[in-house]
Protein backbone atom coordinates (compact mmCIF):
# COMPACT_ATOMS: atom_id res chain seq x y z
CA UNK A 1 0.00 0.00 0.00
CA UNK A 2 2.65 2.36 0.50
CA UNK A 3 4.92 1.63 -2.58
CA UNK A 4 1.31 2.42 -4.46
CA UNK A 5 0.75 5.52 -2.47
CA UNK A 6 4.60 6.64 -2.88
CA UNK A 7 4.40 5.93 -6.57
CA UNK A 8 1.24 8.13 -6.66
CA UNK A 9 3.01 10.91 -4.41
CA UNK A 10 5.64 11.09 -6.72
CA UNK A 11 4.61 13.92 -8.29
CA UNK A 12 4.46 15.87 -5.43
CA UNK A 13 7.41 15.26 -3.90
CA UNK A 14 8.29 19.05 -4.58
CA UNK A 15 5.06 19.84 -3.02
CA UNK A 16 5.83 18.42 0.08
CA UNK A 17 9.28 19.01 0.41
CA UNK A 18 7.73 22.76 0.51
CA UNK A 19 5.23 22.07 2.65
CA UNK A 20 7.48 20.30 5.01
CA UNK A 21 10.56 22.99 4.61
CA UNK A 22 7.55 25.87 5.16
CA UNK A 23 6.62 23.84 8.17
CA UNK A 24 10.67 23.45 9.79
CA UNK A 25 10.92 27.57 8.81
CA UNK A 26 7.81 28.45 10.99
CA UNK A 27 9.34 26.47 13.53
CA UNK A 28 12.93 27.07 13.58
CA UNK A 29 11.51 31.09 13.39
CA UNK A 30 9.52 31.01 16.21
CA UNK A 31 12.55 29.04 17.96
CA UNK A 32 15.06 32.07 17.27
CA UNK A 33 12.51 34.80 17.69
CA UNK A 34 12.43 32.83 21.43
CA UNK A 35 15.86 32.99 22.15
CA UNK A 36 16.49 36.60 21.21
CA UNK A 37 13.94 37.43 23.14
CA UNK A 38 15.21 35.43 25.95
CA UNK A 39 18.67 37.01 24.91
CA UNK A 40 17.50 40.66 24.88
CA UNK A 41 15.49 39.77 28.44
CA UNK A 42 19.48 38.87 30.17
CA UNK A 43 20.89 42.03 28.99
CA UNK A 44 22.86 42.42 31.87
CA UNK A 45 23.14 39.27 34.53
CA UNK A 46 24.14 35.90 33.67
CA UNK A 47 26.93 35.90 31.03
CA UNK A 48 27.86 32.61 31.25
CA UNK A 49 25.00 31.40 29.07
CA UNK A 50 25.19 35.09 26.67
CA UNK A 51 27.70 33.57 24.16
CA UNK A 52 25.98 29.87 23.81
CA UNK A 53 22.37 31.40 23.40
CA UNK A 54 23.59 33.82 20.69
CA UNK A 55 25.48 31.07 19.10
CA UNK A 56 21.83 29.04 19.10
CA UNK A 57 19.52 32.35 18.03
CA UNK A 58 22.22 32.46 14.96
CA UNK A 59 22.19 28.62 14.28
CA UNK A 60 18.39 28.64 14.42
CA UNK A 61 18.15 32.24 12.16
CA UNK A 62 20.17 30.85 9.75
CA UNK A 63 18.49 27.43 9.51
CA UNK A 64 15.17 29.53 9.16
CA UNK A 65 16.67 31.17 6.06
CA UNK A 66 17.82 28.27 4.66
CA UNK A 67 13.96 26.40 5.16
CA UNK A 68 12.47 29.89 3.63
CA UNK A 69 14.82 29.03 0.79
CA UNK A 70 13.53 25.14 0.40
CA UNK A 71 10.46 26.40 0.94
CA UNK A 72 10.02 29.13 -1.95
CA UNK A 73 12.73 27.20 -4.35
CA UNK A 74 10.77 23.78 -4.04
CA UNK A 75 7.42 25.10 -5.41
CA UNK A 76 9.44 25.55 -8.67
CA UNK A 77 9.75 21.93 -9.58
CA UNK A 78 6.18 21.34 -8.98
CA UNK A 79 4.36 20.94 -11.91
CA UNK A 80 0.65 21.56 -10.94
CA UNK A 81 1.37 24.98 -9.22
CA UNK A 82 4.34 25.65 -11.79
CA UNK A 83 5.33 28.62 -10.64
CA UNK A 84 7.96 30.83 -12.52
CA UNK A 85 11.01 32.32 -10.43
CA UNK A 86 9.09 36.05 -10.44
CA UNK A 87 5.76 34.00 -8.79
CA UNK A 88 7.91 32.84 -5.85
CA UNK A 89 9.74 35.96 -5.19
CA UNK A 90 7.60 39.02 -6.26
CA UNK A 91 5.10 39.27 -4.15
CA UNK A 92 1.63 39.21 -5.13
CA UNK A 93 2.19 38.09 -8.37
CA UNK A 94 1.53 34.82 -8.24
CA UNK A 95 -1.78 32.69 -9.35
CA UNK A 96 -2.39 30.95 -6.21
CA UNK A 97 -3.67 33.08 -3.60
CA UNK A 98 -1.74 36.20 -4.21
CA UNK A 99 -2.33 38.18 -0.90
CA UNK A 100 -1.45 35.10 1.72
CA UNK A 101 1.18 33.90 -0.70
CA UNK A 102 2.18 37.56 -1.09
CA UNK A 103 2.53 38.32 2.66
CA UNK A 104 4.81 35.05 2.71
CA UNK A 105 7.00 36.61 0.41
CA UNK A 106 7.49 39.83 2.06
CA UNK A 107 7.95 37.73 5.35
CA UNK A 108 10.49 35.91 4.10
CA UNK A 109 13.18 38.34 2.10
CA UNK A 110 12.37 40.69 5.50
CA UNK A 111 13.59 37.60 7.58
CA UNK A 112 16.46 37.36 5.18
CA UNK A 113 17.36 41.12 5.17
CA UNK A 114 17.25 41.60 8.49
CA UNK A 115 18.86 38.40 9.66
CA UNK A 116 21.56 38.52 7.41
CA UNK A 117 22.24 42.36 8.88
CA UNK A 118 23.69 40.93 11.61
CA UNK A 119 26.66 40.33 9.31
CA UNK A 120 26.95 43.76 8.85
CA UNK A 121 26.36 45.29 11.76
CA UNK A 122 29.59 47.19 11.71
CA UNK A 123 28.77 49.19 8.88
CA UNK A 124 25.11 49.56 9.55
CA UNK A 125 25.86 50.96 12.82
CA UNK A 126 24.71 48.84 16.24
CA UNK A 127 22.12 51.09 18.08
CA UNK A 128 20.52 51.01 14.16
CA UNK A 129 20.97 47.57 13.62
CA UNK A 130 19.56 46.80 16.97
CA UNK A 131 16.58 49.07 16.02
CA UNK A 132 15.91 47.31 12.83
CA UNK A 133 16.61 43.51 14.39
CA UNK A 134 13.55 44.54 16.42
CA UNK A 135 11.24 44.51 13.83
CA UNK A 136 11.92 41.29 12.78
CA UNK A 137 9.08 40.19 15.49
CA UNK A 138 6.61 41.69 13.27
CA UNK A 139 7.98 39.70 9.64
CA UNK A 140 7.77 36.15 11.89
CA UNK A 141 4.09 37.24 13.01
CA UNK A 142 3.32 37.38 8.81
CA UNK A 143 5.22 34.57 8.41
CA UNK A 144 2.23 32.95 10.54
CA UNK A 145 -0.54 34.71 9.01
CA UNK A 146 0.90 33.52 5.97
CA UNK A 147 0.90 29.87 7.11
CA UNK A 148 -2.33 30.12 8.09
CA UNK A 149 -3.59 32.01 5.35
CA UNK A 150 -2.10 30.14 2.30
CA UNK A 151 -0.85 27.29 4.11
CA UNK A 152 -2.16 23.41 2.57
CA UNK A 153 -2.03 22.27 5.93
CA UNK A 154 -3.14 25.20 7.94
CA UNK A 155 -6.23 23.69 9.49
CA UNK A 156 -5.06 20.22 10.08
CA UNK A 157 -4.85 19.46 13.92
CA UNK A 158 -1.04 18.30 13.73
CA UNK A 159 -0.24 21.96 12.20
CA UNK A 160 -1.72 23.53 14.52
CA UNK A 161 -0.52 22.07 17.28
CA UNK A 162 3.18 22.82 16.19
CA UNK A 163 2.12 26.37 15.45
CA UNK A 164 0.69 26.46 18.80
CA UNK A 165 3.82 24.82 20.73
CA UNK A 166 6.41 26.12 18.87
CA UNK A 167 4.87 29.95 18.19
CA UNK A 168 3.33 30.27 21.88
CA UNK A 169 6.56 30.46 24.20
CA UNK A 170 7.78 33.42 21.37
CA UNK A 171 4.43 34.97 21.50
CA UNK A 172 4.82 35.70 25.47
CA UNK A 173 7.83 36.56 25.37
CA UNK A 174 7.32 39.40 23.37
CA UNK A 175 3.95 40.09 24.70
CA UNK A 176 6.21 40.82 27.72
CA UNK A 177 8.76 42.97 25.92
CA UNK A 178 6.36 44.90 24.88
CA UNK A 179 4.77 45.57 28.02
CA UNK A 180 7.66 45.93 29.65
CA UNK A 181 9.19 48.77 26.77
CA UNK A 182 7.60 51.79 27.59
CA UNK A 183 8.57 51.50 31.72
CA UNK A 184 12.07 50.61 30.94
CA UNK A 185 13.07 52.34 27.94
CA UNK A 186 16.50 53.29 28.58
CA UNK A 187 17.33 49.28 29.09
CA UNK A 188 17.53 48.88 25.31
CA UNK A 189 20.44 51.04 24.55
CA UNK B 1 61.16 36.46 29.84
CA UNK B 2 57.09 36.29 30.36
CA UNK B 3 55.84 36.17 34.26
CA UNK B 4 54.85 32.66 34.39
CA UNK B 5 51.49 34.33 36.04
CA UNK B 6 50.88 35.67 32.89
CA UNK B 7 51.96 32.84 30.75
CA UNK B 8 49.43 30.81 32.77
CA UNK B 9 46.88 33.00 32.40
CA UNK B 10 47.37 33.23 28.20
CA UNK B 11 46.76 29.81 28.79
CA UNK B 12 43.69 29.95 30.84
CA UNK B 13 42.48 32.26 27.94
CA UNK B 14 43.07 30.22 25.32
CA UNK B 15 41.64 27.14 26.79
CA UNK B 16 38.80 29.02 27.51
CA UNK B 17 38.17 30.30 23.94
CA UNK B 18 38.72 27.09 22.47
CA UNK B 19 36.27 25.63 24.70
CA UNK B 20 33.76 28.66 24.00
CA UNK B 21 34.34 27.56 19.95
CA UNK B 22 33.84 23.82 20.65
CA UNK B 23 30.55 24.74 22.13
CA UNK B 24 29.65 27.33 19.78
CA UNK B 25 30.08 24.10 17.00
CA UNK B 26 28.33 21.94 18.91
CA UNK B 27 25.12 24.38 19.10
CA UNK B 28 25.36 24.63 15.56
CA UNK B 29 26.00 21.13 15.39
CA UNK B 30 23.16 20.33 17.14
CA UNK B 31 21.02 22.85 15.13
CA UNK B 32 21.62 21.47 12.41
CA UNK B 33 20.76 17.95 12.99
CA UNK B 34 17.43 19.25 15.01
CA UNK B 35 16.66 21.42 11.91
CA UNK B 36 16.98 18.23 9.78
CA UNK B 37 15.08 15.76 12.38
CA UNK B 38 11.71 18.36 12.09
CA UNK B 39 12.43 18.95 8.07
CA UNK B 40 12.06 15.09 7.96
CA UNK B 41 9.46 14.72 10.35
CA UNK B 42 7.32 17.17 8.92
CA UNK B 43 8.00 15.66 5.45
CA UNK B 44 6.85 12.18 6.78
CA UNK B 45 3.39 13.98 8.01
CA UNK B 46 2.58 15.49 4.56
CA UNK B 47 3.53 12.23 3.01
CA UNK B 48 1.82 9.90 5.48
CA UNK B 49 -1.18 12.13 4.61
CA UNK B 50 -1.01 11.82 0.82
CA UNK B 51 0.00 8.06 0.98
CA UNK B 52 -3.48 7.45 2.93
CA UNK B 53 -5.59 9.75 1.31
CA UNK B 54 -6.06 12.41 4.08
CA UNK B 55 -4.33 15.12 2.23
CA UNK B 56 -6.10 18.98 2.80
CA UNK B 57 -4.78 19.57 -0.65
CA UNK B 58 -6.80 16.57 -3.00
CA UNK B 59 -9.30 15.71 -0.39
CA UNK B 60 -13.12 15.74 -2.65
CA UNK B 61 -15.01 18.69 -1.54
CA UNK B 62 -11.72 21.08 -1.08
CA UNK B 63 -11.31 22.64 -4.09
CA UNK B 64 -7.63 24.03 -3.91
CA UNK B 65 -6.24 26.84 -6.17
CA UNK B 66 -3.75 23.48 -7.09
CA UNK B 67 -6.79 21.31 -8.22
CA UNK B 68 -8.07 24.04 -10.65
CA UNK B 69 -4.30 25.51 -11.84
CA UNK B 70 -3.78 21.91 -12.79
CA UNK B 71 -7.08 21.03 -14.67
CA UNK B 72 -7.07 24.31 -16.49
CA UNK B 73 -3.67 25.05 -17.27
CA UNK B 74 -2.40 21.55 -17.66
CA UNK B 75 -5.49 19.36 -18.44
CA UNK B 76 -4.74 17.15 -16.07
CA UNK B 77 -6.74 15.17 -13.53
CA UNK B 78 -5.87 15.87 -9.98
CA UNK B 79 -3.44 13.45 -8.34
CA UNK B 80 -4.02 10.21 -8.37
CA UNK B 81 -4.06 9.68 -4.47
CA UNK B 82 -6.85 8.06 -2.81
CA UNK B 83 -9.49 10.32 -1.65
CA UNK B 84 -11.13 9.94 1.94
CA UNK B 85 -14.52 9.89 2.60
CA UNK B 86 -16.59 12.84 2.14
CA UNK B 87 -17.13 12.92 5.63
CA UNK B 88 -13.10 13.48 6.35
CA UNK B 89 -13.31 16.70 4.63
CA UNK B 90 -14.64 19.38 6.94
CA UNK B 91 -12.76 22.28 5.17
CA UNK B 92 -15.14 24.52 3.54
CA UNK B 93 -14.65 24.56 -0.61
CA UNK B 94 -12.71 27.55 -1.05
CA UNK B 95 -14.43 27.74 -4.55
CA UNK B 96 -17.96 26.31 -5.04
CA UNK B 97 -17.53 22.78 -6.17
CA UNK B 98 -19.26 21.74 -9.49
CA UNK B 99 -21.65 19.13 -8.34
CA UNK B 100 -20.89 15.14 -9.32
CA UNK B 101 -21.52 14.05 -12.67
CA UNK B 102 -22.83 10.49 -11.29
CA UNK B 103 -26.52 11.45 -10.26
CA UNK B 104 -26.87 13.66 -13.21
CA UNK B 105 -26.28 10.99 -15.22
CA UNK B 106 -28.64 8.98 -13.17
CA UNK B 107 -31.87 11.39 -13.35
CA UNK B 108 -31.36 12.40 -17.03
CA UNK B 109 -32.70 8.82 -18.94
CA UNK B 110 -35.52 8.64 -16.14
CA UNK B 111 -36.67 12.61 -17.41
CA UNK B 112 -36.46 11.31 -21.41
CA UNK B 113 -38.34 8.43 -20.69
CA UNK B 114 -41.05 10.36 -18.84
CA UNK B 115 -40.88 13.93 -19.70
CA UNK B 116 -43.86 14.59 -18.86
CA UNK B 117 -44.40 15.63 -15.20
CA UNK B 118 -47.70 14.83 -14.05
CA UNK B 119 -48.53 17.62 -10.58
CA UNK B 120 -51.99 16.45 -11.16
CA UNK B 121 -52.86 12.83 -10.31
CA UNK B 122 -51.34 13.46 -6.77
CA UNK B 123 -54.16 16.27 -5.73
CA UNK B 124 -56.76 14.56 -6.99
CA UNK B 125 -57.05 11.67 -4.57
CA UNK B 126 -56.85 14.14 -1.73
CA UNK B 127 -59.42 15.58 -3.16
CA UNK B 128 -61.94 12.79 -3.42
CA UNK B 129 -61.09 11.72 -0.24
CA UNK B 130 -61.95 14.50 1.89
CA UNK B 131 -65.36 15.00 0.00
Amino acid sequence: MIAAGAASVGPHIFWITSRAAGTAALVLSSASVGAGLLIGRRAGPGKGLGGDAKAFHEALSLATLVAIAIHGLALLGDHFLHPTLLDISIPFTGAYRPFWTGAGIVAGWALAALGLSYYARGRIGQSRWRSLHRTTAVFWILGIVHSLGSGTDAGQPWFLLVLAVSAAPALVLLLGRLIRAPAQPSISR
Amino acid sequence: MDDPHRLEAKGLARAKIRGKRRRVREIRRRTIRGSLALFATAWAIVFGQLVTGNDPALSRGYTTPRKLIASKHHGRPPPSAPLPAPEESAEVPAVPVEPESAPEAEFAPELETAPAPEPAPAPEPVVTSAS
